[in-house]
């Protein structure tokens, strides 16, 4: 696989070896890497004869699916790049997605009519609307003479990734061949996955935690499930589908595991198979991942750290043993990347943290903007900024400790979000909690959801953080919810938090 | 059990999910209600509340599954079989 210089070539390689191997599973259905071979190409041909040419963006709008891993290969061997579109998505943000990155066609699926109709009414470089096997589902009646492909590159974007801006307009993450591959080869070595190796694809494809389920598993020769919507809502159907594909690596934000041990059944379920728990996007409750880790005998943790914008560039590896409670650490460094902790200019063991790693993206989407912010030149290497705040201790372990723009002032005196939230969730009758600034003066405002069975009292919780946060950190209102609303990608949507609960 | 109480159970059932869930959007009986944009995983847990309290059941979390939580039919057909027994 050394030799590898294009995403899709993964699966081009393991369909001459080792042809009949599973490379997808969805519910009852099965894709060998043979069949996934034939069938991206044939996508990819009608792609071409679409008007698809290297360098262009294509839109995936589909449900969850096998068709989800055919669109995304056959996609990439074109030479243009994919462009995931949340099948769940309103309208007007399929619509905007498709015009801040110009897409030249979309593979879809006939049942998502209404939203891909709405992008062709609003889009006019739109050439066509495919599905994964290829069929025209709509094509446009302006003649596309776009001349022969010409040959693709290996710094050509293989895949955009849009996250929902502050500011409203979407930012496209752009990975090219070049970075996707360098994060593949990385975690394929950190998580040491082999051909044996049953992975679930839990995030769906707009979220970029997606791209180790889709890519590192057939780099590694392995058997990528992909775990449908349905199952996402109901986490006793999860806990099955866990046991019965005999999972070995999972891999998904940390509220799907909270979801498991709260909602799963998962007492008698045997996941005796599973050798890695690995976890990302936001922090993990400590005391909720011991409790899952009591059912898996045979598996490790891993913190797995590092916005999108980067990939993973940080990892902390755990033993049941070692979850007792305290804050998990974001660890140390992965192989490939160079982390630096500035204080202002100054290097410090405590402040923002700016990364450089081969698989970082080559920057937003058509954004010079954004792009001129986003990056630091530290000794004559580019580094993109996280705007997250980290501490260095003693061992060499790094600590998230919060957004920088979570870091807030109250009265006058520092108070970070994350680290009230930490607290309210270590209460016994408090399943997570999210704590926002909210009015002017700034208060601060926490929310909280019981965990089953629990009914939690707002004078109790009050009293809990009034022992341990100093006064001006201590929520000014408390109120219990009987669920989080979540972004796209499974995350607690504190934005909609503070806007809705505005008083 | 007859028909009528049939009727009025799945009536019952298909007005909390497109009143409450859904917006409003019609669906039919037989569609997948757990596809995206549609109920989602806060809305299967009201729904669950809902039949707990209307059929005057208990779900245990073991039995929120694919097989009675996919579509109004199932659904209703899952109630049915817990007030049998």
């Amino acid at each position: 696989m050394d030799g590898v210089q294009y995403i899709d070539e993964i699966v081009r390689v393991w369909a001459r070896e080792t042809p009949d191997a599973v490379a997808f599973k969805f519910a009852e259905e099965a894709l060998t890497y043979h069949a996934l071979d034939d069938a991206a190409d044939r996508l990819a041909k009608m792609l071409i004869e679409g008007g698809v040419r290297p360098g262009d963006r294509v839109g995936v709008y589909v449900d969850k699916s096998l068709d989800t891993a055919i669109a995304i290969y056959g996609i990439m061997r074109t030479g243009a790049a994919y462009v995931p579109m949340d099948p769940g998505a309103p309208e007007e943000r399929l619509v905007q997605i498709a015009a801040a990155c110009g897409l030249k066609a979309i593979v879809s699926q006939e049942r998502k009519a209404a939203g891909y109709r709405a992008v062709i009414a609003a889009a006019p470089d739109l050439a066509c609307v495919l599905g994964a096997d290829g069929a025209v589902l709509w094509a446009t009646d302006v003649p596309q003479n776009r001349g022969a492909p010409r040959a693709r590159r290996t710094d050509d974007p293989a895949y955009i990734v849009f996250t929902s801006g502050s500011t409203g307009t979407p930012k496209g993450i752009t990975h090219t061949h070049e970075t996707g591959l360098a994060y593949v080869r990385m975690s394929v070595d950190l998580y040491g996955v082999t051909q044996e190796d049953r992975l679930s694809n839990h995030s769906p494809l707009h979220f970029d935690m997606s791209t180790f389920d889709m890519f590192s598993g057939p780099y590694a020769g392995a058997t990528t499930v992909i775990i449908s919507e349905m199952h996402m809502k109901l986490p006793a159907s999860l806990a099955q589908l866990i046991e019965q594909e005999r999972l070995t690596i999972w891999y998904s934000v940390p509220h799907a595991l909270i979801q498991l041990v709260e909602r799963g059944a998962i007492e008698n379920r045997d996941f005796s198979a599973l050798r890695w728990v690995i976890f990302g996007g936001e922090p993990m409750l400590p005391d909720q991942l011991r409790a899952f880790g009591l059912h898996t005998p045979n598996a490790r943790f891993s913190n797995s750290f590092g916005p999108a914008e980067v990939n993973q560039c940080s990892y902390k590896h755990l033993d049941l043993a070692d979850i007792d409670g305290t804050p998990i650490s974001i660890g140390t460094p992965c192989a490939h990347a160079d982390l630096v902790i500035l204080d202002g200019d100054e290097r410090a063991d405590e402040g923002e943290l700016f990364v450089a790693t081969p698989a970082m993206m080559v920057g937003y989407w058509n954004d010079p903007e954004r792009n001129a912010q986003a990056f630091r030149v530290i000794d004559g290497r580019r580094h993109y900024l996280t705007g997250d705040l980290v501490r260095r201790d003693s061992a060499g372990e790094l600590h998230f400790l919060g957004r920088a723009d979570r870091q807030v002032k109250v009265r006058g005196f520092r108070v970070e979000l994350d680290e009230i939230e930490l607290l309210m969730s270590r209460h016994d009758d408090v399943s997570e909690a999210a704590a926002v600034v909210i009015g002017n003066p700034a208060r601060i405002a926490a929310y909280i959801t019981a965990r089953p069975g629990a009914t939690p009292d707002t004078a109790d919780l009050r009293a809990f953080a009034a022992q341990a946060l100093p006064p001006q950190a201590v929520p000014t209102i408390l109120s219990i919810l009987p669920e989080f609303k979540r972004t796209a990608t499974g995350k607690i949507d504190r934005k909609h938090l503070a806007e809705v609960y505005d008083v | 059990m007859s028909d009528r109480t049939t009727l009025d159970r799945k009536s019952k059932i298909r007005e909390f999910i497109i009143q409450k869930l859904l917006n409003g959007r019609s669906v039919a009986d037989d569609e997948n209600l757990l596809l995206s944009g549609l109920v989602d995983s806060l809305g299967v847990f009201d729904l669950v509340a809902f039949l707990e309290k209307t059929f005057e059941l208990t779900i245990p979390l073991d039995e929120v599954v694919l097989e009675h939580f996919s579509s109004i039919d199932t659904i209703s057909a899952y109630v049915a079989s817990k007030q049998a027994g």
